[in-house]
């Protein structure tokens, strides 16, 4: 276990900068995900943090020892790979147990870790078995037990659950949660599932064009996002972005239709160009009156989503219960002004308030 | 659906006629090998009962024109090739797959374009470098040469399938602490086997069926089956049958190799990618 430091890395490839001056601590025994879209650089943070790859600036420190330069098996890491890369003409048994006889160690010392580890990971009657015999959440356990065998400092995943369907992402989910809560190891997980980090982590990094844009825990993300980006990123739906002015009162002008706003984010944004944003929870939606017609409503079980246009704006609404609206309804919309959020238009940048 | 079949029949048909086409002179071959002398001269050739033998089999193996000597000479620099050409065929491939070698791309190109230089235009020059290097009518020589047109193709066999393993595999073994050597030996080396066959067979038929450079650098000691096979046509008679004979025996080793390794010839030709 291990107190893992980044400090002003940054990785080049000949002029394109993929990781662009990092800075962040990740705490002993930390459940820590790189959230972002593709070519936002959190793959290659992974590399770097794993030794796959050297920074071409910047420094590494595990427990405050720099590790540049280190390959993964000194810096004494385990990483799962989204293609599970399992050694395809060994067996399971092999598979999980190849570090070890690289070590050297004795072979019966090896099949004892092997059948504790297949135990943990519930693939005793696998271990026979070639990877290509195994189902696609089958060989994810056996990477995960590649990884678990070593007892490394740091567990780095990177992007472990997205070749698998939805209902075994949800499994491997709660087994890499419960590992974590079992082992203790400080883990770093790469996703572009914002569900998948928040769901799984201690804290989030939000990554964009090489560089964090907010670290935080998934509640705070989610409540208090640092700019418009991360906003659109986190929720599933992800927050409503509504350009307007904010006018005395302080009322918010959105097109047609005016919200009353919290005194609180009056002083901050008095004059500038704004951009609202809510969160579907915070938008209430009933029927009678004339302030927006419905659209589209999509029923999901305990809710249903419904969103609504008026001149010069749109919103969608989460309603409790299945589908009590109809398209083309005319309705009121009102908003939770504790789930408001403002942002600067220009910056993106969430206004304190 | 009537296109459909009709397009079916129209590549079944062409496909037959591609393998008549391909197997027609085999087929003459054999035949002429079968006949008496006389019966394969007439014309047109006597095909009747009386005709058939196995004479000429006979006499090739019992006679003195050499091709058991020839045989072995041809065996002992097919396979040298072969191997040879594996070895650095595999070490080259994977350093220009996998390695950032500063202008490896251009590496690369650079052994395919010796490819495209045709035999006759070398074989003089390489016959002077040859004899004074005293490589002239050795099987080191042969095989020096043969590696020289041999082991471009290998390369690019195999770089191409080490291009199709996934990184993460030898990113795994790294992370599980192999070194570099061991990545290949442990992991990269035991699911290569369906291209160093292929590789390996193309090497063999390649060194196996050579003429050009053979009939030019070896004079007594040395000669290889294609060699032997042509000394039935000799001054003042060719043995049409023998020679037949001879050369359906010097088909049959490459036969064998390419029915026992069919599968594995096909999968290392077809498949690029490892599925894990």
């Amino acid at each position: 276990m291990a107190r893992v430091e980044l400090s002003g890395v940054t990785k080049r490839y000949g002029g394109v900068e993929a990781v662009a001056g990092v800075d962040l601590a990740i705490a002993d025994g930390e459940f820590l995900t790189l959230l972002g879209p593709s070519g936002c650089g959190k793959s290659t943070t992974l590399n770097l943090l794993a030794g796959l790859e050297d920074a071409t600036a910047g420094d590494i420190l595990f427990d405050g020892r720099r590790v540049n330069g280190l390959g993964p098996f000194q810096r004494d890491v385990a990483m799962v790979f989204q293609q599970y890369a399992l050694y395809p003409h060994m067996t399971v048994a092999e598979n999980i147990g190849f570090t070890l006889r690289l070590q050297k160690q004795p072979k019966s010392d090896i099949r004892r870790r092997v059948g504790e580890v297949a135990g943990l990971l519930e693939l005793t009657p696998y271990l026979d078995r070639l990877p290509r015999e195994l189902s696609g959440g089958q060989q994810q356990r056996v990477a995960l037990g590649r990884a678990v065998i070593r007892e490394p400092r740091v567990f780095l995943f990177d992007e472990p659950f997205s070749n698998l369907d939805a209902s075994l992402r949800l499994r491997m989910r709660e087994e890499v949660k419960v590992l974590h809560q079992r082992l203790g190891v400080t883990s770093i997980f790469v996703t572009h599932d914002q569900e998948e980090a928040m769901s799984l982590s201690d804290r989030i990094a939000v990554m964009r064009a090489g560089r964090i844009e907010q670290v935080a825990t998934p509640a705070e993300i989610y409540a208090h996002p640092a700019t418009q980006y991360v906003a659109r990123f986190i929720g599933s739906p992800p927050m409503d972005m509504l350009s307007g002015v904010l006018a005395s009162g302080p009322v918010f002008r959105a097109g047609a239709l005016a919200f009353a706003m919290p005194e609180r984010l009056a002083d901050g944004a008095a004059g500038r160009d704004v951009v609202l944003g809510v969160r579907a929870e915070h938008v209430q939606v009933m029927p009678g009156g004339s302030d927006a017609v419905v659209r589209v409503t999509q029923p999901l079980g305990p809710f249903t989503n419904v969103t609504v246009d008026w001149e010069g704006g749109s919103l969608t609404a989460r309603v409790p219960g299945m589908a009590v609206f109809s398209p083309g309804e005319r309705v009121r919309v009102r908003l939770d002004p504790s789930g408001v959020r403002l942002f600067d238009r220009d910056s993106g940048r969430s206004i304190p308030g | 659906m009537n296109r459909g079949r009709l397009g079916r029949v129209g590549v079944g048909a062409g496909l037959a006629a591609f393998v008549l086409w391909t197997l027609l002179p085999i087929l003459w071959l054999v035949i002429s090998s079968l006949l008496r002398t006389k019966a394969l001269t007439s014309r047109p050739p006597d095909l009747s009962a009386a005709s058939w033998t196995l004479g000429n089999y006979r006499e090739v193996l019992a006679s003195g024109q050499a091709l058991g000597p020839a045989l072995l000479t041809s065996a002992i620099v097919s396979l040298g090739t072969t191997l040879i050409a594996l070895a650095l065929g595999s070490a080259a491939g994977y350093a220009l797959a996998r390695l950032s070698i500063p202008g490896g791309d251009r590496i690369a190109l650079l052994v395919l374009a010796t490819q495209m230089f045709p035999g006759i235009v070398i074989v003089i020059p390489l016959f002077i470098v040859m004899s004074r290097l005293g490589l002239i009518d050795t099987r080191a020589g042969l095989i020096v040469v043969y590696l020289s047109f041999v082991l471009p193709v290998v390369i690019w066999i195999l770089k191409g399938f080490f291009e199709a393993i996934p990184p993460e595999l030898e990113k795994a073994a790294a992370v599980d602490g192999a070194s570099a050597w061991n990545t290949f030996r442990l992991v990269v080396l035991p699911i290569s086997w369906p291209p160093l066959f292929a590789a390996g067979v193309f090497a063999f038929i390649e060194a196996w069926n050579e003429f050009l450079f053979a009939v030019v650098l070896t004079r007594l000691h040395t000669k290889t089956v294609p060699i032997a096979i042509s000394e039935f046509a000799g001054q003042y008679q060719t043995k049409i049958g023998e020679m037949m004979a001879a050369a359906v025996l010097a088909s049959l080793p490459v036969v064998a190799l390419a029915i026992i390794f069919r599968k594995a010839i096909l999968r290392g030709f077809a498949e690029g990618a490892v599925k894990g």
